[in-house]
């Protein structure tokens, strides 16, 4: 329910699976308005070789903050290769604030790579997640890359869960 | 007088009975698209929409249905 005035957020999740090429997807939103519904649409450039993309190449292509045991694990960087013949300067489209914050460097050189910081917020070292951030680039495309970031606390419960047991 | 009064407050009554009848919901979604851009295989990515009750009535969110 909301009242007149009011917003709220509607979070797509989309699983990339073993998609490839160019996916367009459509959720539906049914509400007491009437017909017709309403939509969002979110496209993304499913990648099977993330390591023969163009204009730059991110590796790793995905992040994983996992930690195993007590110690604490709450940053990873990443590098970006600029493999196009012009510089580029990088822009953050969306990150969840929540959880982290990503520090990139503001642009890079031909044929140059630059290393990037994805760090945890105190509040996202406590927890497990899967979500994702977007670049995007000024090339000709404005090319856009979303990374995705997973934490999962796997080892330390575990090891929490068995010291509990009798 | 007293009829004036009555008549003025007929009119009010009926504007605002008129008013509840044409109230409606109105969903507004100012971003309603967005470009991943390049995604790896096997991976979950996420996007999150702004909807806005723009109307004037309650709007309620009955379903969600994937695309």
């Amino acid at each position: 329910m909301l009242a007149v005035g009011d917003s709220t957020k509607l979070e797509i999740i989309f699983s990339t699976k073993k998609y490839k090429s160019r996916i367009s997807k459509r959720p539906t939103i049914q509400t007491n308005e009437g017909p017709p519904d309403k939509h969002v649409q979110i496209i993304a450039h499913v990648v099977a070789r993330p390591d023969s993309t163009y204009p730059v190449l991110i590796k790793p292509y995905k992040l994983d903050l996992t930690q195993f045991g007590d110690k604490v694990r709450d940053e990873m960087t990443f590098k970006i290769t600029n493999v196009s013949d012009q510089e580029l300067k990088t822009t953050m489209i969306q990150f969840p604030k929540d959880l982290f914050e990503v520090d990139l460097p503001k642009s890079i050189g031909v044929g140059e790579s630059a290393e990037a910081k994805v760090k945890l917020t105190k509040e996202a070292v406590k927890s497990d997640f899967e979500k994702s951030f977007t670049i995007e680039f000024d090339d000709q495309m404005a090319s856009r890359f979303t990374v995705p970031v997973k934490r999962t606390l796997r080892a330390a419960r575990q090891q929490a869960a068995s010291s509990a047991k009798p | 007088m007293r009829r004036s009064v009555f008549l003025l407050g007929l009119i009010v009554l009926l504007l605002v009975i008129a008013g509840s009848a044409l109230a409606a919901p109105r969903l507004t979604i100012p971003e309603s698209v967005f470009k991943f851009g390049y995604v790896p295989q096997n991976a979950k990515v996420s996007h999150i929409f702004w909807l806005q009750s723009t109307g004037d009535d309650t709007l309620k969110v009955l379903k969600v249905k994937p695309g």
